[in-house]
């Protein structure tokens, strides 16, 4: 490939088969990179005609068609994740110089995409229309300073390729991979640590999420897995460095901090530390190096029926049901942390959530296992709990009952002064009447059966009923409605 | 009321000698005043004649703990159907302006009365409509002007509530919002943010404005008047005068449809609509008024009234009715004031159905509540309601309406609009995130395009 003057495309090419290190015969190597880094450089720092650039990628298109790979079986493999990084990087691109960045994605997709039916236009009307309303919410889809998303719509797959990189990460048991990926972007200045630091959680909450999954799907069958991946942490503590903060490891490009041997849960748990971003969670959060019960679970604590259920599961065959439980638990517990320090809840919602988590696991094991947690205290703690609100509730319907009657009684008074009983009845029997006769008349016509008194009285009772709660009706207007209906 | 019984007597007899015609239709009214408790039983009497198609529910409660009573009436009531639409009726809201109050208790037995004589436009407007009606917002007030001795009621007592506030002055001022707004920039439409909470903390809010607005803010009325006395005319927004002078004719956005509003309501009543009405008194300014119907500010400038608010604050569009001269007349001419305005209140409640209406839905149909139908060339979108339904009232003409939301790619429709009825708009709107799914597909196939061409 020529690599001298190559486009842009071929440039980006370059860095990511690179990064990805991939067995592809007849690429540069990693000393031609540095010259397409200035090259690269320079078409961030300033703008080509667009004319230009696409010339420049026919004729490298040209040259590189010929020039046919003899490895097709590795192609469909390599393709998946070339095309991640490709626009994990484009996407990081555009979020470390927006202005300039920006303009030159959006001409690459014109480049190679011909058809010009861009979302960018469609959207753009939406936002004309919509830009002497600032009373809209539009927050979810503007400065999102936590995600990849812009709001001119290029990177289109952020999410996806946090997903594919954790994919990776989680298949390849290898978080290797993802330093390497972040390194070279730092180093090439695609992105700034802020940005690396964020795609490290990104990957991180992705990761988390994929073994959850995998955990709760095949309990049984990844528990080795899990053991294993837990294994290969251990092999790979100084890996594991590398998710520490990563400020201190990327200035200084060599780490030896704390041993972390834990799943990456631990490792935010860290920066969730480190940020301070979450008070109550902070006691949580001192040590936890290894998945001993003893520490490990210190984050449990908190969670009495989940510890007991734990603890029930003592013997040595339920071994690894635990430590999957475990995982589980505290990967939630991460990721509700997480959720709290990006604000996607508050810290109270946080904790009640994972109160009734709590709650929740006690009610199901009591199901699902066949027994209780081992002390009747729990159940009965429960249902005490319960019995507790339902008795404040129906005190409450009580007292306002009172207050209803209190009520309407002092609006009794007012209204029995002025009117007289006869007269009211003869009016109410008056319209009462009208009523059925025109029911009688109705169903008639209509041709149905003659209606339903007694659902009639019924439903006129219940209404009557409503109507003196709300102090519609008085008490003994209601009783003369009721009477009429009775009669009838 | 008994002291004007003889009275009453001797005009029920001038009036049946005079009048006549109407009396078949309008068997079953009683024409006389009705002081709380008796507004109270003849709503329940309407209620107990007609229980399949109304429905009482109170607002809250004035200062005094007197209920603020809305008598519903829908073939369905209680419930918004989907596509119907919600039309209200607020009077006596200046509680010695007696007329309007009285006026909505006949309009109540006089619908159920029509109803089940199977009089088919009463029947229509029933099924296709949920029509509220509040006879007395100011209940306190009345009481105090009702128990004034004497013939003649003072132009004041009782014009407020119990503590003297004037309901019609009380009301959250949009007006100066939006005539910034209109210099400045920024929203035409549902200024008053945060509105639960900013009534709630409101300690100026009468308990019964507080009533209105948490009324407003529950149901989606599209079209509304509020009733008075003490002119004839059919007055419509903008009531505040952008300048802050005196009179100044204050156009809003909806200008046009306002004007066809108040038509549709003066022409009906002869008083209103003559041209060579004297005015009420001999000295008042009576010449912004033309066809009987008057812009609020040309008139004169009213600050925080209900009618604007309706308009500024939510998608209902409110005009002011004046029925009579004199405030609180005798008791003798209501049957009079009714003839006059039955057809017109009538009317008046048909013009909700005009204009576009429709539903807003995303493309696996879901509805989509808070979308904004905007309509070029009028600065003042509405929104949809909970069931993604929208009534834009217009007149006729050709219009681009456009429906937008949140996360979604916005529409615009080409539309004829004729007089009446209204026509039917429906949207589907593609969600930002399916448009990015289906360009996100695009560029993987390219990819695998690309990559397959090039071999890596």
């Amino acid at each position: 490939m020529a690599s001298k003057s190559a486009g842009l495309f071929v440039l980006l090419l370059q860095l990511f088969v690179l990064i990805v290190e991939q067995q592809i015969a007849a690429l540069p190597t990693p000393a031609a990179s540095m010259d397409d880094k200035s090259v690269y450089n320079r078409q961030l720092t300033e703008e080509r005609p667009l004319q230009e650039q696409i010339a420049e990628a026919d004729s490298v298109k040209a040259a590189v068609q010929p020039a046919e790979s003899q490895q097709p079986s590795k192609d469909a493999g390599e393709s998946e994740p070339a095309s991640d990084d490709f626009t994990m990087l484009k996407a990081l691109a555009d979020g470390q110089k927006p202005a300039q960045t920006r303009e030159v994605p959006v001409k690459k997709e014109d480049q190679f995409v011909p058809d010009e039916s861009d979302s960018t236009k469609s959207r753009r009307l939406a936002d004309d229309y919509d830009s002497t309303k600032n009373r809209m919410d539009y927050g979810k889809y503007q400065d999102d300073p936590e995600s990849f998303r812009q709001v001119d719509g290029t990177p289109l797959t952020a999410e996806d390729i946090v997903q594919k990189i954790a994919n990776k990460i989680y298949e390849e048991d290898d978080r290797g991979v993802f330093d390497r990926i972040v390194s070279k972007l730092l180093k090439l200045g695609l992105i700034t640590e802020n940005q690396a630091e964020t795609l490290e959680y990104e990957v991180a909450e992705a990761l988390q999420d994929l073994i959850t999954k995998n955990a709760k799907n095949n309990e049984i069958e990844d528990v080795d897995q899990n053991q294993d991946t837990e294994g290969e942490q251990d092999n790979q503590s100084p890996d594991t460095d590398t998710w520490g903060p990563p400020r201190r490891r990327y200035n200084e490009n060599e780490e030896d901090e704390d041993e972390d041997e834990d799943e990456v849960e631990d490792e935010v748990d860290r920066d969730t530390e480190d940020d301070a971003a979450d008070n109550t969670w902070d006691k949580d959060t001192d040590g936890g190096n290894e998945v001993s019960p003893g520490d490990g679970l210190q984050d449990l604590q908190y969670f009495p029926n989940f510890y007991r259920l734990l603890r029930n599961l003592d013997s040595d065959q339920d071994v690894q049901e635990r430590e999957t439980l475990i995982t589980i638990m505290k990967t939630l517990i991460d990721f509700v942390k997480m959720m709290v320090k990006y604000g996607t809840i508050t810290p109270e919602e946080g904790v009640s959530y994972l109160e009734n988590l709590d709650a929740m696991i006690a009610m199901q094991t009591k199901n699902k296992l066949g027994k209780s947690l081992g002390l009747p205290e729990v159940s009965g703690a429960e249902g005490k709990m319960v019995d507790e609100d339902d008795n404040t509730k129906s005190e409450t319907a009580k007292m306002q009952k009172e207050y209803e009657n209190l009520r309407d009684s002092t609006k009794e008074e007012q209204p029995s002064s002025e009117s007289n009983q006869p007269g009211k009845s003869e009016t109410y029997l008056e319209a009462i009447r009208k009523n059925i006769e025109w029911l009688k008349k109705h169903n008639k016509d209509e041709g149905k059966d003659d209606y339903d008194l007694s659902k009639l009285k019924d439903f006129m009772d219940q209404q009557v009923d409503s109507y003196i709660q709300k102090g519609i009706i008085a008490k003994d207007e209601g009783d003369t409605i009721k009477r009429i209906y009775g009669s009838l | 009321m008994r002291p004007v019984f003889s009275v009453f007597l001797l005009g029920a007899a001038a009036v049946a000698l005079s009048g006549g015609a109407a009396a078949s239709t309008d068997a079953g009214i009683s024409f006389e005043y009705h002081r709380y408790e008796e507004l109270r039983k003849a709503l329940v009497s309407v209620w107990l004649q007609c229980p399949t198609i109304t429905r009482i529910y109170t607002i809250g409660e004035s200062f005094e703990g007197r209920e603020l009573l809305v008598l519903e009436m829908s073939d369905n009531p209680g419930t918004h159907e989907p596509g119907e639409p919600e039309f209200k009726y607020i009077a006596n809201m200046h509680g010695n302006e007696a007329v309007g109050r009285e006026l909505l208790i006949y309009l109540a037995q006089y619908l159920c009365n029509q109803y089940q004589q199977g009089n088919e436009t009463i029947i229509d407007l029933i099924q296709n409509t949920r029509i509220h009606l509040m006879p007395s917002m100011n209940p306190d007030g009345f009481e105090k002007a009702a128990s004034q001795p004497g013939e003649i009621k003072d132009w004041f007592v009782g014009r407020s509530n119990a503590q003297g506030v004037d309901l019609n002055r009380n009301f959250p001022d949009l007006d100066r919002i939006i005539y910034i707004n209109e210099r400045e920039g920024g929203a035409n439409n549902h200024l008053l943010q945060n509105m639960k909470k900013a009534v709630d903390e409101n300690t100026k809010l009468a308990p019964e404005t507080k009533a209105v607005i948490h009324w407003i803010m529950d149901i989606p009325f599209v079209l509304s008047a509020n009733l008075h006395g003490g002119d004839v005319v059919a007055n419509y927004p903008y009531d505040e005068t952008r300048s802050g002078s005196t009179h100044e004719y204050s156009a809003s956005p909806d200008d046009n449809m306002f004007k066809s509003l108040a038509k549709a309501y003066s022409m009906y009543n002869p008083v209103m609509s003559d041209p060579h009405r004297p005015p009420c008194r001999k000295n008042d300014d009576d010449s912004s008024f033309k066809d009987g119907i008057t812009n609020g500010g040309a008139w004169y400038s009213v600050p925080g009234g209900m009618q604007d608010f309706n308009y500024l604050s939510s998608n209902c569009f409110e005009i002011t009715l004046e029925l009579s001269c004199d405030k609180f007349p005798d008791e003798d001419t209501l049957k009079t004031y009714w003839e006059q305005n039955r057809n017109s209140l009538i009317s008046y409640i048909e013009q909700v159905h005009r204009g576009v209406k429709g539903f807003v839905r995303d493309l696996q149909g879901n509805p989509i509540s808070n979308a904004t139908i905007s309509v070029e060339g009028i600065e003042h979108d509405i929104t949809t309601a909970k069931d993604g339904d929208y009534w834009r009232l217009l007149a006729p003409g050709n219009y681009k309406v456009a429906a937008s939301a949140p996360g979604y790619l916005t529409v615009i429709k080409k539309v004829a609009v004729p007089y009446s009825p209204a026509t039917r708009v429906d949207f589907e709107l593609e969600s930002l995130m399916e448009r990015k799914e289906e360009e996100r597909e695009e560029l993987m196939d390219w990819w695998k395009m690309m990559s397959e061409t090039l071999n890596f």
